[in-house]
């Protein structure tokens, strides 16, 4: 355990004190959450598109929505039910107010001496904290105006909370979990260079002439992989909770458990890649060529539907896409294009694959 | 030579081919303990494919080598914690320090010399605190030759210590080198500079084509071949060879790097007929000389070709 702590120590030693590896393992994903946060996050002090369905159709659901257009927060979008979550999935709006039939219905009963009751539906998206906050507090406002002008103290109307997650474009929430999955994903792959450069330089020869054993010279890899992962996850969550608002609504366990996967995942990709390039410059091309359409087709950065049928086909079979869905489904509860189970068994099988490769055809010299 | 004293290396015909290439073809030595032993040859002669055998590197095709009493194919691990390796031309983790690396591959051994003492032995002392990537060649061999050193071993291999470095820093490493033996380490090293050889050595094997062409300590070497000193002078074709065989005292003759060399037991005699020969075909022998054989000759006479060519 010394040696391969002492090891693990050079490594992290050797990674720190070389600049461009710094940056393309940490700063470089760092940079992504912030530009991007910058250009889809902010809704800044502009007004909150709220869908906004009438089921009802009366007098009484028209006033009500008369009091929803006069905060000055909110702008209405009407619509009927389903095209108004469509809508809200694609980003168009940020929350769906719906006011069911029977409104009018109540208010006579109220006037009559009873007690109805009668719950709005607010659809907001848990991983939008801040903005399904805000209109949370406005509609709960309306409606307890909405209370006190109907009858004397009888709460007619009450507001029931939905929740719908849009994955698109604008959403940050959608963005913070996918940059993660790309920074794993540099990462890994990224592993091949030094690896490569090692071999080149004749230091993996070297060690292999002291009684060091061969597995803690990988395991040694692999932690200061490992460790990165954990620190990348930290900052980019952290950049993305503190900047951004972007909270994880799932299980902490499983998302961190999600994220050791992924880098695990593509780090046997990278060292399957060491196995077969021979020198630093080849190594560094070959990254680049892997990475880049990996990281455009996977869907991070933008929905897959977006994709021409014949890139979704070849989507399908990058890991990328299987490792960012995960973690858009454990981190921020976001729609799945796979079943977790498939995202999870798929990032298992390229770890599989890809290790027995590299167990068989790397070379220390 | 080698009688009654404790062998830490004993090759039996050892060969190891890629391909078709013998880079090793049946060798057979032995070292005994407290030697410098050198192997001297070409690029290509299979010098370090044999040290890399030794070293548990590389498998043998076959023969039988012990190293420290163990066989290598059986006991890699344990002879890897008492010997030194220093290998041909490998740079190390660019961005740690001398101090760092130490420790690191002194982590390694069981047994380890304090870091410190392993950087005054080098006289590294001023660049202990310097990146790897920032060392001078000759600086970096010396580091390389520490961390040979790092598990105080028994037997210490060096594949060509001192190529590419320049006359200063050679000298050096020869003083760093002479102090292992000192200190009563057994040295195994390869070289393609037979000053190295000639300096460092106790005995020399002379590699080519992957096989051992003569061994022994250098004098004896160059005695068993040369009695003779060596008269020499640039090569012109007014003067041809075929005349000079004949003249008093040279017993033969060779072509080498555009010199023309006269082996001869009576110098006096030789460079007085030589002088007196061109003087009546009308040329002069330009930067005539006399020196006593070398390792060089050695080498010339066993394969006919000069050894950096």
């Amino acid at each position: 355990m010394g040696t391969l702590l002492s090891l693990t120590v050079a490594n992290v030693k050797s990674l720190v004190r070389d600049r461009a590896a710094l940056f393309w393992t940490i700063f470089f994903p760092i940079m992504f959450v912030f530009l991007f946060g910058w250009i889809f996050g902010g809704s800044g002090g502009a007004k909150i598109s709220v869908g906004f369905v009438d089921q009802d159709g009366t007098p009484a659901s028209g006033a009500l929505r008369q009091a929803f257009a006069s905060v000055s927060l909110l702008s209405l979008h009407d619509g009927s039910l389903d095209s108004e979550k469509a809508a809200m999935q694609h980003g168009e709006v940020s929350a769906v107010i719906v006011v069911p039939a029977g409104l009018q219905d109540a208010l006579v009963q109220a006037r009559a001496g009873n007690k109805p009751s009668i719950a709005i539906q607010l659809f907001g998206d848990p991983s939008q904290n801040q903005t399904t906050q805000v209109v949370q507090g406005a509609v709960a406002q309306v409606a307890n105006g909405f209370n006190l002008e109907a009858q004397g103290g009888s709460a007619i109307l009450t507001v029931s909370q939905l929740t719908l997650q849009s994955t698109n474009i604008s959403s940050v929430a959608y963005l913070v979990p996918s940059i993660l999955a790309m920074a794993l994903m540099q990462l890994g792959i990224f592993a091949a260079i030094p690896l490569v450069q090692q071999r080149e330089k004749g230091i993996l020869k070297r060690i292999g002439a002291t009684p060091l054993a061969r597995w803690k010279l990988v395991g040694s890899n692999v932690l200061l992989r490992l460790m990165v992962a954990v620190v990348d996850a930290i900052l980019i969550l952290g950049i993305g909770f503190v900047f951004f608002n972007v909270q994880i609504v799932g299980s902490l366990v499983l998302s961190a458990g999600v994220v050791l996967l992924g880098a695990a995942s593509f780090l046997a990709i990278g060292f399957m890649l060491a196995s077969f390039l021979k020198t630093e410059e080849q190594a560094t091309g070959v990254v680049q060529i892997v990475q880049l359409p990996m990281m455009f087709l996977s869907g991070i950065f933008f929905s897959f539907d977006f994709l021409p049928g014949f890139l979704q086909t070849i989507a399908r079979f990058l890991p990328l896409t299987y490792l960012g869905d995960a973690m858009r489904q454990v981190m921020v509860n976001g729609t799945q294009v796979a079943p977790l189970g498939v995202d999870l068994a798929v990032l298992t099988g390229w770890l599989v694959v890809c290790l027995a490769i590299a167990a068989r055809s790397f070379r220390w010299e | 030579m080698t009688q009654g004293s404790e062998l830490v290396i004993r090759v039996t015909d050892l060969k190891k081919h890629y391909g078709d290439v013998k880079a090793v073809d049946g060798i057979t030595f032995e070292v005994a303990r407290g030697e410098v032993f050198g192997m001297l040859g070409p690029n290509g002669a299979g010098k370090t494919t044999t040290i890399e055998v030794l070293e548990g590197l590389r498998p043998p095709d076959s023969g039988t080598v012990e190293v420290l009493g163990l066989d290598v194919l059986r006991h890699p691990q344990s002879i890897k914690q008492r010997i030194g390796v220093q290998l041909q031309s490998v740079s190390l983790y660019p961005r740690l320090t001398v101090t760092e690396l130490l420790d690191l591959f002194g982590s390694f051994f069981v047994h380890r010399v304090p870091t410190k003492d392993l950087i005054d032995s080098v006289d590294l002392g001023e660049r202990a605190k310097a990146w790897s990537m920032n060392l001078s060649g000759g600086q970096q061999q010396r580091l390389s030759i520490a961390l040979a050193l790092v598990n105080d071993p028994e037997l210490v291999f060096l594949d060509e210590p001192t190529t590419g470095l320049d006359p200063q820093a050679r000298r050096s490493l020869w003083d760093l080198i002479k102090g292992l033996q000192a200190r009563g380490k057994t040295v195994m090293l390869t070289t393609h500079y037979m000053e190295e050889a000639t300096e460092l050595c106790d005995r020399v094997a002379i590699m080519d084509h992957g096989r051992i062409l003569e061994m022994g300590a250098v004098s004896e070497l160059i005695g068993r071949r040369f009695r003779e000193r060596a008269v020499f002078f640039d090569s012109n074709p007014g003067l041809p060879v075929d005349q000079l065989a004949h003249l008093g005292g040279v017993t033969r003759t060779a072509q080498e790097d555009g010199q023309t060399v006269l082996y001869s037991n009576d110098v006096a005699g030789t460079i007085g007929a030589l002088l007196a020969t061109a003087d009546g075909l009308s040329v002069e022998p330009r930067n005539l000389g006399i020196r006593q054989a070398t390792l060089e000759d050695v080498f010339l006479d066993l394969t006919g070709r000069a050894l950096r060519d």
